[in-house]
Protein backbone atom coordinates (compact mmCIF):
# COMPACT_ATOMS: atom_id res chain seq x y z
CA UNK A 1 0.00 0.00 0.00
CA UNK A 2 1.09 3.47 -0.84
CA UNK A 3 2.62 5.10 2.26
CA UNK A 4 0.44 8.17 1.97
CA UNK A 5 -2.74 6.06 2.04
CA UNK A 6 -1.31 3.87 4.76
CA UNK A 7 -0.93 6.83 7.09
CA UNK A 8 -3.71 9.03 5.74
CA UNK A 9 -5.75 10.81 8.43
CA UNK A 10 -8.63 8.40 7.91
CA UNK A 11 -9.13 4.69 8.19
CA UNK A 12 -9.17 2.73 4.95
CA UNK A 13 -10.16 -0.88 4.31
CA UNK A 14 -11.17 -2.98 1.38
CA UNK A 15 -13.36 -6.08 1.59
CA UNK A 16 -14.47 -8.70 -0.92
CA UNK A 17 -18.13 -8.97 -1.86
CA UNK A 18 -18.47 -11.60 0.84
CA UNK A 19 -17.00 -9.34 3.49
CA UNK A 20 -13.45 -10.67 3.81
CA UNK A 21 -10.90 -7.96 4.61
CA UNK A 22 -8.25 -7.73 1.84
CA UNK A 23 -6.47 -4.57 2.90
CA UNK A 24 -6.35 -2.24 5.85
CA UNK A 25 -4.32 0.90 6.30
CA UNK A 26 -2.17 1.54 9.34
CA UNK A 27 -4.41 4.36 10.55
CA UNK A 28 -7.42 2.01 10.87
CA UNK A 29 -5.42 -0.82 12.43
CA UNK A 30 -4.07 1.69 14.97
CA UNK A 31 -7.53 3.16 15.58
CA UNK A 32 -8.81 -0.30 16.51
CA UNK A 33 -5.73 -1.46 18.37
CA UNK A 34 -4.87 -4.32 16.02
CA UNK A 35 -1.77 -5.30 14.10
CA UNK A 36 -2.61 -5.14 10.45
CA UNK A 37 -1.95 -8.87 10.09
CA UNK A 38 -4.62 -9.67 12.67
CA UNK A 39 -7.26 -8.10 10.47
CA UNK A 40 -6.24 -9.30 7.03
CA UNK A 41 -8.34 -12.18 5.72
CA UNK A 42 -10.73 -11.83 8.63
CA UNK A 43 -14.42 -11.12 8.08
CA UNK A 44 -15.31 -7.46 8.38
CA UNK A 45 -17.62 -8.40 11.27
CA UNK A 46 -14.45 -8.79 13.36
CA UNK A 47 -14.52 -5.02 13.70
CA UNK A 48 -18.18 -4.85 14.75
CA UNK A 49 -20.45 -5.36 17.74
CA UNK A 50 -23.58 -7.51 17.36
CA UNK A 51 -25.82 -4.50 16.79
CA UNK A 52 -23.42 -3.10 14.24
CA UNK A 53 -23.31 -6.39 12.39
CA UNK A 54 -27.08 -6.24 12.28
CA UNK A 55 -27.07 -2.71 11.02
CA UNK A 56 -24.32 -3.44 8.53
CA UNK A 57 -26.22 -6.37 7.08
CA UNK A 58 -29.58 -4.67 7.10
CA UNK A 59 -28.56 -1.37 5.59
CA UNK A 60 -24.99 -1.05 4.41
CA UNK A 61 -24.72 -4.31 2.56
CA UNK A 62 -28.01 -4.32 0.61
CA UNK A 63 -27.65 -0.64 -0.15
CA UNK A 64 -24.18 -0.94 -1.64
CA UNK A 65 -25.27 -4.01 -3.58
CA UNK A 66 -28.13 -2.05 -5.12
CA UNK A 67 -26.64 1.40 -5.59
CA UNK A 68 -22.88 0.76 -5.67
CA UNK A 69 -22.04 3.25 -2.95
CA UNK A 70 -22.83 4.34 0.57
CA UNK A 71 -22.23 7.86 1.78
CA UNK A 72 -21.93 9.32 5.26
CA UNK A 73 -23.23 6.38 7.21
CA UNK A 74 -22.95 6.77 10.93
CA UNK A 75 -21.43 3.60 12.21
CA UNK A 76 -19.58 2.22 15.15
CA UNK A 77 -16.51 0.01 14.91
CA UNK A 78 -15.16 -2.14 17.70
CA UNK A 79 -11.60 -2.19 18.91
CA UNK A 80 -9.69 -5.31 19.89
CA UNK A 81 -10.51 -4.35 23.49
CA UNK A 82 -14.23 -4.22 22.61
CA UNK A 83 -14.44 -0.44 22.81
CA UNK A 84 -16.76 1.39 20.43
CA UNK A 85 -15.29 3.84 17.93
CA UNK A 86 -17.94 6.04 16.34
CA UNK A 87 -17.14 6.72 12.71
CA UNK A 88 -18.54 8.21 9.56
CA UNK A 89 -18.29 5.68 6.78
CA UNK A 90 -18.20 6.00 3.00
CA UNK A 91 -18.07 2.94 0.80
CA UNK A 92 -17.88 2.28 -2.90
CA UNK A 93 -18.12 -0.92 -4.88
CA UNK A 94 -15.27 -1.30 -7.39
CA UNK A 95 -14.15 -4.01 -9.76
CA UNK A 96 -10.44 -4.81 -9.98
CA UNK A 97 -9.03 -7.63 -12.12
CA UNK A 98 -12.47 -9.18 -12.45
CA UNK A 99 -13.12 -9.23 -8.74
CA UNK A 100 -15.60 -7.01 -6.91
CA UNK A 101 -14.35 -5.11 -3.85
CA UNK A 102 -15.99 -2.74 -1.45
CA UNK A 103 -13.56 0.04 -0.56
CA UNK A 104 -14.35 2.05 2.53
CA UNK A 105 -12.99 5.03 4.40
CA UNK A 106 -13.91 5.84 7.96
CA UNK A 107 -13.38 9.09 9.85
CA UNK A 108 -13.49 9.05 13.61
CA UNK A 109 -16.21 11.28 14.97
CA UNK A 110 -15.64 11.27 18.71
CA UNK A 111 -16.15 15.03 19.11
CA UNK A 112 -18.90 15.19 16.54
CA UNK A 113 -20.77 12.34 18.16
CA UNK A 114 -20.87 14.21 21.44
CA UNK A 115 -22.61 17.11 19.69
CA UNK A 116 -25.00 14.73 18.02
CA UNK A 117 -25.75 13.00 21.28
CA UNK A 118 -26.53 16.41 22.76
CA UNK A 119 -28.90 17.09 19.92
CA UNK A 120 -30.45 13.66 20.34
CA UNK A 121 -30.89 14.32 24.02
CA UNK A 122 -32.48 17.70 23.35
CA UNK A 123 -34.69 16.19 20.72
CA UNK A 124 -35.86 13.46 23.09
CA UNK A 125 -36.61 16.10 25.70
CA UNK A 126 -38.46 18.18 23.12
CA UNK A 127 -40.54 15.19 22.20
CA UNK A 128 -41.40 14.62 25.83
CA UNK A 129 -42.16 18.29 26.29
CA UNK A 130 -44.32 18.33 23.22
CA UNK A 131 -46.21 15.28 24.45
CA UNK A 132 -46.67 16.82 27.90
CA UNK A 133 -47.82 20.13 26.41
CA UNK A 134 -50.23 18.27 24.23
CA UNK A 135 -51.65 16.41 27.18
CA UNK A 136 -51.93 19.63 29.19
CA UNK A 137 -53.65 21.27 26.24
CA UNK A 138 -56.12 18.46 25.99
CA UNK A 139 -56.90 18.80 29.68
CA UNK A 140 -57.32 22.55 29.21
CA UNK A 141 -59.63 21.95 26.30
CA UNK A 142 -61.73 19.65 28.44
CA UNK A 143 -61.86 22.24 31.21
CA UNK A 144 -62.75 24.87 28.70
CA UNK A 145 -65.59 22.75 27.34
CA UNK A 146 -66.89 22.26 30.88
CA UNK A 147 -66.65 25.99 31.47
CA UNK A 148 -68.54 26.67 28.26
CA UNK A 149 -71.30 24.27 29.26
CA UNK A 150 -71.62 25.96 32.64
CA UNK A 151 -71.67 29.35 30.97
CA UNK A 152 -74.49 28.21 28.72
CA UNK A 153 -76.38 26.90 31.71
CA UNK A 154 -75.93 30.25 33.46
CA UNK A 155 -77.16 32.12 30.42
CA UNK A 156 -80.19 29.86 30.23
CA UNK A 157 -80.95 30.43 33.93
CA UNK A 158 -80.47 34.13 33.44
CA UNK A 159 -82.97 34.19 30.61
CA UNK A 160 -85.37 32.24 32.76
CA UNK A 161 -84.91 34.72 35.61
CA UNK A 162 -85.33 37.66 33.29
CA UNK A 163 -88.53 36.18 31.92
CA UNK A 164 -89.77 35.61 35.47
CA UNK A 165 -88.86 39.15 36.45
CA UNK A 166 -90.75 40.59 33.52
CA UNK A 167 -93.86 38.40 33.84
CA UNK A 168 -97.08 39.09 35.66
CA UNK A 169 -97.63 35.99 37.79
CA UNK A 170 -101.44 35.99 37.62
CA UNK A 171 -102.05 36.43 33.91
CA UNK A 172 -98.73 35.28 32.50
CA UNK A 173 -98.59 38.53 30.53
CA UNK A 174 -95.60 40.87 30.62
CA UNK A 175 -95.54 43.06 33.73
CA UNK A 176 -95.36 46.80 34.17
CA UNK A 177 -91.57 46.84 34.42
CA UNK A 178 -91.18 45.14 31.08
CA UNK A 179 -93.79 47.45 29.57
CA UNK A 180 -91.86 50.51 30.73
CA UNK A 181 -88.67 49.21 29.13
CA UNK A 182 -90.42 48.48 25.88
CA UNK A 183 -92.13 51.84 25.87
CA UNK A 184 -88.76 53.59 26.15
CA UNK A 185 -87.33 51.33 23.46
CA UNK A 186 -90.19 52.14 21.11
CA UNK A 187 -89.83 55.85 21.78
CA UNK A 188 -86.14 55.65 21.00
CA UNK A 189 -86.91 53.84 17.77
CA UNK A 190 -89.54 56.47 16.92
CA UNK A 191 -87.04 59.23 17.47
CA UNK A 192 -84.36 57.61 15.38
CA UNK A 193 -86.36 56.05 12.59
CA UNK A 194 -89.72 57.84 12.74
CA UNK A 195 -91.43 54.49 13.22
CA UNK A 196 -94.96 55.25 14.46
CA UNK A 197 -96.55 53.33 17.30
CA UNK A 198 -99.62 53.61 19.48
CA UNK A 199 -100.38 52.90 23.10
CA UNK A 200 -103.66 51.38 24.30
CA UNK A 201 -104.85 51.31 27.90
CA UNK A 202 -107.62 48.77 28.48
CA UNK A 203 -109.62 48.96 31.69
CA UNK A 204 -112.41 46.57 32.75
CA UNK A 205 -115.67 48.35 33.45
CA UNK A 206 -117.10 47.94 36.93
CA UNK A 207 -114.45 45.44 37.95
CA UNK A 208 -114.91 46.29 41.66
CA UNK A 209 -118.52 45.12 41.41
CA UNK A 210 -117.42 41.73 39.97
CA UNK A 211 -115.02 41.27 42.86
CA UNK A 212 -117.61 42.31 45.40
CA UNK A 213 -120.39 40.19 43.93
CA UNK A 214 -118.58 36.96 42.91
CA UNK A 215 -115.43 37.13 45.02
CA UNK A 216 -111.78 37.55 44.20
CA UNK A 217 -111.25 34.13 42.60
CA UNK A 218 -113.78 35.05 39.89
CA UNK A 219 -112.17 38.46 39.58
CA UNK A 220 -108.83 36.76 39.05
CA UNK A 221 -110.34 34.43 36.45
CA UNK A 222 -111.73 37.41 34.56
CA UNK A 223 -108.29 39.05 34.60
CA UNK A 224 -106.59 35.87 33.42
CA UNK A 225 -109.08 35.23 30.62
CA UNK A 226 -108.94 38.83 29.47
CA UNK A 227 -105.15 38.65 29.43
CA UNK A 228 -105.29 35.55 27.20
CA UNK A 229 -107.85 37.13 24.95
CA UNK A 230 -105.84 40.33 24.48
CA UNK A 231 -102.78 38.23 23.69
CA UNK A 232 -104.65 36.19 21.09
CA UNK A 233 -106.28 39.21 19.47
CA UNK A 234 -103.07 41.19 19.17
CA UNK A 235 -100.27 40.80 16.68
CA UNK A 236 -97.04 39.01 17.36
CA UNK A 237 -95.17 42.31 17.48
CA UNK A 238 -97.57 43.90 19.98
CA UNK A 239 -96.49 44.12 23.60
CA UNK A 240 -99.38 43.16 25.86
CA UNK A 241 -98.81 43.79 29.57
CA UNK A 242 -100.72 44.05 32.79
CA UNK A 243 -100.27 47.57 34.06
CA UNK A 244 -101.82 46.98 37.45
CA UNK A 245 -105.23 46.04 38.95
CA UNK A 246 -107.73 45.69 36.11
CA UNK A 247 -105.67 47.83 33.73
CA UNK A 248 -103.87 46.39 30.70
CA UNK A 249 -101.59 48.17 28.25
CA UNK A 250 -100.73 47.35 24.68
CA UNK A 251 -97.88 48.85 22.66
CA UNK A 252 -98.76 48.47 19.01
CA UNK A 253 -95.64 49.12 16.90
CA UNK A 254 -96.11 50.74 13.50
CA UNK A 255 -99.74 51.47 14.30
CA UNK A 256 -100.95 54.91 13.22
CA UNK A 257 -103.84 56.70 14.84
CA UNK A 258 -106.49 55.17 12.56
CA UNK A 259 -105.11 51.64 12.71
CA UNK A 260 -104.82 51.84 16.48
CA UNK A 261 -108.43 53.00 16.79
CA UNK A 262 -109.63 50.20 14.52
CA UNK A 263 -107.72 47.60 16.55
CA UNK A 264 -109.01 49.02 19.82
CA UNK A 265 -112.55 48.95 18.56
CA UNK A 266 -112.12 45.33 17.44
CA UNK A 267 -110.82 44.42 20.92
CA UNK A 268 -113.68 46.18 22.62
CA UNK A 269 -116.34 44.51 20.46
CA UNK A 270 -114.90 41.01 20.82
CA UNK A 271 -114.56 41.38 24.59
CA UNK A 272 -118.14 42.52 24.85
CA UNK A 273 -119.25 39.42 22.93
CA UNK A 274 -117.11 37.01 24.99
CA UNK A 275 -117.55 35.35 28.36
CA UNK A 276 -114.54 35.90 30.62
CA UNK A 277 -114.23 33.98 33.90
CA UNK A 278 -117.91 33.10 33.56
CA UNK A 279 -118.88 36.78 33.40
CA UNK A 280 -119.98 39.21 30.74
CA UNK A 281 -117.68 42.20 30.91
CA UNK A 282 -116.99 45.28 28.89
CA UNK A 283 -113.87 47.39 28.67
CA UNK A 284 -113.08 51.04 28.15
CA UNK A 285 -110.03 51.84 26.06
CA UNK A 286 -107.86 54.93 25.78
CA UNK A 287 -105.54 55.23 22.81
CA UNK A 288 -102.63 57.57 22.13
CA UNK A 289 -100.31 57.64 19.15
CA UNK A 290 -96.72 58.78 19.58
CA UNK A 291 -95.86 62.23 18.24
CA UNK A 292 -92.55 64.02 18.08
CA UNK A 293 -93.32 66.14 21.12
CA UNK A 294 -94.19 63.18 23.36
CA UNK A 295 -92.18 61.54 26.11
CA UNK A 296 -93.09 58.34 27.92
CA UNK A 297 -94.82 60.43 30.57
CA UNK A 298 -96.88 62.56 28.21
CA UNK A 299 -97.84 59.58 26.04
CA UNK A 300 -99.09 57.66 29.06
CA UNK A 301 -100.88 60.74 30.29
CA UNK A 302 -102.63 61.19 26.94
CA UNK A 303 -103.72 57.55 26.82
CA UNK A 304 -104.90 57.77 30.40
CA UNK A 305 -106.92 60.89 29.73
CA UNK A 306 -108.47 59.22 26.66
CA UNK A 307 -109.39 56.26 28.89
CA UNK A 308 -110.92 58.65 31.39
CA UNK A 309 -112.96 60.18 28.55
CA UNK A 310 -114.22 56.69 27.55
CA UNK A 311 -115.24 56.07 31.13
CA UNK A 312 -116.99 59.36 31.59
CA UNK A 313 -118.79 59.07 28.26
CA UNK A 314 -120.55 55.89 29.43
CA UNK A 315 -117.86 53.16 29.33
CA UNK A 316 -117.55 50.26 26.81
CA UNK A 317 -116.01 52.53 24.23
CA UNK A 318 -112.77 53.62 22.61
CA UNK A 319 -111.33 57.09 22.71
CA UNK A 320 -108.20 58.33 20.94
CA UNK A 321 -106.35 61.11 22.68
CA UNK A 322 -106.07 63.12 19.47
CA UNK A 323 -109.85 63.05 18.94
CA UNK A 324 -110.30 64.31 22.46
CA UNK A 325 -108.05 67.32 21.95
CA UNK A 326 -109.74 68.14 18.67
CA UNK A 327 -113.17 67.83 20.19
CA UNK B 1 -65.88 0.44 -0.80
CA UNK B 2 -62.99 -1.97 -0.97
CA UNK B 3 -59.45 -0.95 -0.30
CA UNK B 4 -57.14 -1.20 -3.26
CA UNK B 5 -54.65 -3.65 -1.80
CA UNK B 6 -52.64 -3.77 -5.01
CA UNK B 7 -51.93 -0.05 -4.89
CA UNK B 8 -51.52 -0.03 -1.14
CA UNK B 9 -48.76 -2.63 -1.30
CA UNK B 10 -47.28 -1.51 -4.64
CA UNK B 11 -47.92 -5.00 -6.05
CA UNK B 12 -46.25 -5.95 -9.33
CA UNK B 13 -46.98 -9.11 -11.27
CA UNK B 14 -44.43 -10.19 -13.88
CA UNK B 15 -43.65 -13.15 -16.08
CA UNK B 16 -45.69 -15.97 -17.48
CA UNK B 17 -46.56 -19.39 -16.27
CA UNK B 18 -49.39 -20.92 -14.33
CA UNK B 19 -47.83 -21.24 -10.95
CA UNK B 20 -47.42 -18.15 -8.89
CA UNK B 21 -44.33 -17.39 -6.86
CA UNK B 22 -44.58 -14.60 -4.31
CA UNK B 23 -41.39 -12.86 -3.18
CA UNK B 24 -41.61 -11.08 0.17
CA UNK B 25 -38.86 -8.72 1.31
CA UNK B 26 -37.47 -8.52 4.82
CA UNK B 27 -36.96 -5.75 7.34
CA UNK B 28 -35.23 -2.64 6.02
CA UNK B 29 -35.77 -3.63 2.40
CA UNK B 30 -38.34 -3.49 -0.34
CA UNK B 31 -39.16 -5.47 -3.47
CA UNK B 32 -36.09 -4.15 -5.34
CA UNK B 33 -34.05 -6.63 -3.26
CA UNK B 34 -35.39 -9.37 -5.55
CA UNK B 35 -34.17 -7.86 -8.77
CA UNK B 36 -31.34 -10.34 -9.30
CA UNK B 37 -33.71 -13.26 -8.70
CA UNK B 38 -36.70 -12.25 -10.82
CA UNK B 39 -35.05 -12.92 -14.23
CA UNK B 40 -34.51 -16.55 -13.25
CA UNK B 41 -38.18 -17.11 -12.51
CA UNK B 42 -40.23 -14.96 -14.84
CA UNK B 43 -40.12 -17.35 -17.79
CA UNK B 44 -41.70 -20.17 -15.81
CA UNK B 45 -43.74 -18.44 -13.12
CA UNK B 46 -46.08 -15.61 -12.48
CA UNK B 47 -43.82 -13.57 -10.24
CA UNK B 48 -45.56 -11.47 -7.59
CA UNK B 49 -43.61 -8.65 -5.93
CA UNK B 50 -44.87 -6.22 -3.31
CA UNK B 51 -43.83 -3.86 -0.51
CA UNK B 52 -45.21 -4.22 2.99
CA UNK B 53 -47.18 -1.21 4.16
CA UNK B 54 -44.58 1.26 5.42
CA UNK B 55 -41.82 -0.03 3.14
CA UNK B 56 -40.72 0.81 -0.40
CA UNK B 57 -43.40 2.48 -2.46
CA UNK B 58 -46.35 1.30 -0.42
CA UNK B 59 -49.05 3.80 0.54
CA UNK B 60 -47.88 5.10 3.90
CA UNK B 61 -51.29 6.44 4.91
CA UNK B 62 -52.44 2.87 5.48
CA UNK B 63 -49.82 2.34 8.15
CA UNK B 64 -51.39 2.08 11.57
CA UNK B 65 -49.33 1.26 14.63
CA UNK B 66 -52.09 -0.96 15.99
CA UNK B 67 -52.31 -3.14 12.92
CA UNK B 68 -48.57 -3.52 12.46
CA UNK B 69 -47.68 -3.93 16.10
CA UNK B 70 -46.89 -7.58 15.49
CA UNK B 71 -46.14 -9.82 12.53
CA UNK B 72 -49.80 -10.80 12.10
CA UNK B 73 -50.53 -7.37 10.65
CA UNK B 74 -47.90 -7.95 7.98
CA UNK B 75 -49.23 -11.47 7.40
CA UNK B 76 -52.63 -9.85 6.81
CA UNK B 77 -51.07 -7.69 4.05
CA UNK B 78 -49.83 -10.84 2.37
CA UNK B 79 -53.18 -12.66 2.64
CA UNK B 80 -55.08 -9.66 1.26
CA UNK B 81 -52.75 -9.40 -1.72
CA UNK B 82 -52.97 -13.13 -2.48
CA UNK B 83 -56.75 -13.11 -2.18
CA UNK B 84 -57.05 -10.08 -4.43
CA UNK B 85 -54.90 -11.81 -7.06
CA UNK B 86 -57.01 -15.00 -6.61
CA UNK B 87 -53.87 -17.01 -5.88
CA UNK B 88 -53.93 -20.47 -4.40
CA UNK B 89 -51.26 -23.11 -3.91
CA UNK B 90 -48.64 -20.47 -4.52
CA UNK B 91 -44.93 -20.73 -3.79
CA UNK B 92 -43.85 -18.24 -1.21
CA UNK B 93 -40.28 -16.98 -0.88
CA UNK B 94 -39.66 -14.91 2.21
CA UNK B 95 -36.45 -13.26 3.25
CA UNK B 96 -35.56 -13.05 6.92
CA UNK B 97 -38.57 -11.86 8.95
CA UNK B 98 -40.81 -12.47 5.94
CA UNK B 99 -40.27 -16.20 6.32
CA UNK B 100 -42.18 -16.07 9.57
CA UNK B 101 -44.77 -13.67 8.11
CA UNK B 102 -45.41 -16.21 5.33
CA UNK B 103 -45.58 -19.04 7.83
CA UNK B 104 -48.14 -17.17 9.96
CA UNK B 105 -50.23 -16.52 6.84
CA UNK B 106 -49.98 -20.20 5.88
CA UNK B 107 -51.28 -21.30 9.28
CA UNK B 108 -54.37 -19.11 8.92
CA UNK B 109 -54.89 -19.76 5.19
CA UNK B 110 -53.12 -22.99 4.18
CA UNK B 111 -54.97 -23.19 0.85
CA UNK B 112 -53.03 -20.15 -0.41
CA UNK B 113 -49.66 -21.88 -0.14
CA UNK B 114 -48.02 -24.93 -1.62
CA UNK B 115 -44.43 -24.39 -0.54
CA UNK B 116 -42.65 -21.95 1.73
CA UNK B 117 -39.06 -20.99 0.93
CA UNK B 118 -37.34 -19.31 3.86
CA UNK B 119 -34.15 -17.31 3.29
CA UNK B 120 -32.27 -16.75 6.54
CA UNK B 121 -35.35 -17.23 8.74
CA UNK B 122 -35.50 -16.86 12.50
CA UNK B 123 -38.47 -17.62 14.76
CA UNK B 124 -36.95 -15.39 17.41
CA UNK B 125 -33.98 -13.05 17.12
CA UNK B 126 -33.46 -12.52 20.80
CA UNK B 127 -31.81 -14.98 23.12
CA UNK B 128 -33.96 -16.85 25.59
CA UNK B 129 -31.17 -18.59 27.43
CA UNK B 130 -30.50 -21.29 28.34
CA UNK B 131 -33.17 -22.92 26.13
CA UNK B 132 -32.86 -20.81 23.05
CA UNK B 133 -30.07 -18.98 21.28
CA UNK B 134 -31.28 -16.31 18.86
CA UNK B 135 -28.08 -14.29 18.60
CA UNK B 136 -29.23 -10.97 20.12
CA UNK B 137 -29.89 -9.53 23.50
CA UNK B 138 -31.79 -6.42 24.58
CA UNK B 139 -28.69 -4.21 24.51
CA UNK B 140 -27.98 -5.12 20.90
CA UNK B 141 -31.50 -4.20 19.83
CA UNK B 142 -31.31 -0.84 21.60
CA UNK B 143 -27.96 -0.15 19.97
CA UNK B 144 -29.40 -1.01 16.58
CA UNK B 145 -32.37 1.30 17.09
CA UNK B 146 -30.05 4.13 18.03
CA UNK B 147 -27.83 3.43 15.05
CA UNK B 148 -30.88 3.58 12.80
CA UNK B 149 -32.01 6.82 14.34
CA UNK B 150 -28.64 8.50 13.90
CA UNK B 151 -28.65 7.56 10.24
CA UNK B 152 -32.03 9.05 9.41
CA UNK B 153 -31.80 12.13 7.27
CA UNK B 154 -33.17 14.96 9.35
CA UNK B 155 -33.26 12.88 12.51
CA UNK B 156 -32.39 15.87 14.66
CA UNK B 157 -35.44 17.85 13.57
CA UNK B 158 -37.66 14.81 13.35
CA UNK B 159 -40.08 14.99 16.25
CA UNK B 160 -41.98 11.74 16.31
CA UNK B 161 -45.17 12.95 18.00
CA UNK B 162 -45.51 15.78 15.51
CA UNK B 163 -44.85 13.68 12.47
CA UNK B 164 -47.26 11.03 13.68
CA UNK B 165 -49.98 13.62 13.56
CA UNK B 166 -49.30 14.53 9.95
CA UNK B 167 -51.43 12.28 7.80
CA UNK B 168 -49.70 13.61 4.72
CA UNK B 169 -46.08 12.61 4.94
CA UNK B 170 -45.09 12.79 1.31
CA UNK B 171 -42.72 15.71 1.75
CA UNK B 172 -40.87 13.90 4.48
CA UNK B 173 -41.07 10.70 2.51
CA UNK B 174 -39.29 12.14 -0.49
CA UNK B 175 -36.64 13.66 1.73
CA UNK B 176 -35.95 10.31 3.30
CA UNK B 177 -36.16 8.34 0.12
CA UNK B 178 -33.12 6.26 -0.54
CA UNK B 179 -31.82 6.92 2.92
CA UNK B 180 -30.67 3.88 4.79
CA UNK B 181 -33.74 3.42 6.84
CA UNK B 182 -36.72 3.41 4.51
CA UNK B 183 -38.98 6.32 3.81
CA UNK B 184 -40.45 6.86 7.20
CA UNK B 185 -38.17 6.62 10.23
CA UNK B 186 -41.07 6.18 12.62
CA UNK B 187 -42.37 3.17 10.69
CA UNK B 188 -38.86 1.79 10.17
CA UNK B 189 -38.26 1.92 13.89
CA UNK B 190 -41.54 0.19 14.66
CA UNK B 191 -40.86 -2.47 12.04
CA UNK B 192 -37.42 -2.99 13.59
CA UNK B 193 -38.91 -3.42 17.04
CA UNK B 194 -41.66 -5.73 15.81
CA UNK B 195 -39.12 -7.80 13.91
CA UNK B 196 -36.43 -8.11 16.52
CA UNK B 197 -38.82 -8.63 19.40
CA UNK B 198 -40.96 -11.16 17.52
CA UNK B 199 -41.30 -14.68 18.83
CA UNK B 200 -42.92 -17.26 16.56
CA UNK B 201 -41.68 -20.35 18.38
CA UNK B 202 -45.13 -21.26 19.65
CA UNK B 203 -46.63 -21.08 16.16
CA UNK B 204 -44.11 -23.44 14.55
CA UNK B 205 -46.08 -26.51 15.63
CA UNK B 206 -49.18 -25.29 13.77
CA UNK B 207 -47.47 -24.89 10.41
CA UNK B 208 -48.11 -27.67 7.91
CA UNK B 209 -47.04 -26.37 4.50
CA UNK B 210 -43.77 -28.01 3.35
CA UNK B 211 -40.90 -25.60 3.69
CA UNK B 212 -37.31 -25.14 2.63
CA UNK B 213 -34.97 -23.41 5.06
CA UNK B 214 -32.00 -21.87 3.27
CA UNK B 215 -29.33 -21.36 5.88
CA UNK B 216 -26.44 -19.12 4.88
CA UNK B 217 -23.02 -19.74 6.23
CA UNK B 218 -21.71 -17.03 8.53
CA UNK B 219 -25.11 -15.42 8.85
CA UNK B 220 -24.76 -13.21 11.90
CA UNK B 221 -28.45 -12.30 11.87
CA UNK B 222 -29.79 -15.84 11.63
CA UNK B 223 -26.98 -18.12 12.87
CA UNK B 224 -26.89 -21.86 12.28
CA UNK B 225 -28.26 -22.60 15.76
CA UNK B 226 -31.44 -20.79 14.73
CA UNK B 227 -31.68 -22.72 11.47
CA UNK B 228 -31.29 -26.00 13.32
CA UNK B 229 -33.92 -25.04 15.87
CA UNK B 230 -36.36 -24.12 13.14
CA UNK B 231 -35.76 -27.32 11.23
CA UNK B 232 -36.29 -29.38 14.37
CA UNK B 233 -39.59 -27.68 15.21
CA UNK B 234 -41.09 -27.18 11.78
CA UNK B 235 -42.65 -30.31 10.35
CA UNK B 236 -42.22 -31.00 6.63
CA UNK B 237 -39.16 -28.76 6.58
CA UNK B 238 -35.93 -29.24 4.66
CA UNK B 239 -32.78 -27.50 5.84
CA UNK B 240 -30.11 -26.64 3.29
CA UNK B 241 -26.80 -25.09 4.17
CA UNK B 242 -25.73 -22.64 1.49
CA UNK B 243 -22.19 -21.82 0.54
CA UNK B 244 -23.40 -18.22 0.27
CA UNK B 245 -22.27 -16.14 3.18
CA UNK B 246 -24.09 -13.36 4.95
CA UNK B 247 -27.76 -12.62 5.24
CA UNK B 248 -28.63 -11.60 1.69
CA UNK B 249 -28.03 -14.63 -0.55
CA UNK B 250 -30.58 -13.33 -3.06
CA UNK B 251 -28.39 -10.26 -3.55
CA UNK B 252 -24.96 -11.79 -3.22
CA UNK B 253 -25.58 -15.24 -4.71
CA UNK B 254 -28.71 -15.13 -6.85
CA UNK B 255 -27.60 -18.13 -8.98
CA UNK B 256 -27.00 -20.46 -6.06
CA UNK B 257 -30.18 -19.30 -4.35
CA UNK B 258 -32.20 -19.81 -7.51
CA UNK B 259 -30.84 -23.26 -8.26
CA UNK B 260 -31.48 -24.48 -4.71
CA UNK B 261 -35.06 -23.20 -4.83
CA UNK B 262 -35.72 -24.69 -8.27
CA UNK B 263 -34.20 -28.00 -7.30
CA UNK B 264 -36.39 -28.14 -4.20
CA UNK B 265 -39.50 -27.28 -6.17
CA UNK B 266 -38.92 -29.90 -8.84
CA UNK B 267 -37.73 -32.73 -6.63
CA UNK B 268 -40.49 -32.52 -4.03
Amino acid sequence: MNIQLDHAPCGYFSITSTGVIRSVNQTLAGMLGYDRQQLLDQHVETMMSVANKLFFHTYFYPYIQLYGHVKEMYFSLRTMEHQDVPVLLNGVQQERDGEVFIDCVVVEMRKRIEHEKDILHTKTKLEELYRATNEANQKLELLHAEYEAKQQELLRLNHQLEALASTDPLTGLRNRRFFQEQLLANIALFQRMRLPFSLLIVDIDHFKAINDTFGHPVGDAVLTDLGQMLRSMSRESDIVARYGGEEFVIIAPSSTRDNAKLAAERFRAQIEAATLGGCQVTVSIGVATMTSVDTDVTLLQKADQALYASKSNGRNRVTHAADRTEA
Amino acid sequence: MTMDFLTRNNVRVLGQGERAIVFAHGFGCDQTMWRHMVPYFEKQYRVVLFDYVGSGNSQLQYYHTDRYSDLHGYAQDLVEIMNTLRLSNAIFVGHSVSSMIGMLASIAHPQLFERLIMLGPSPRYMNDLPDYYGGFDERDIDELLQMMQMNFIGWASYLAPIVMQNAERSELASELERSFCSRDPHIAREFAEVTFRSDCRAELAHASIPSLILQCSDDSIAPIEVGNYLHAHLKNSTLLQMTAKGHYPHLSHPEETTSLIKHYLTSN
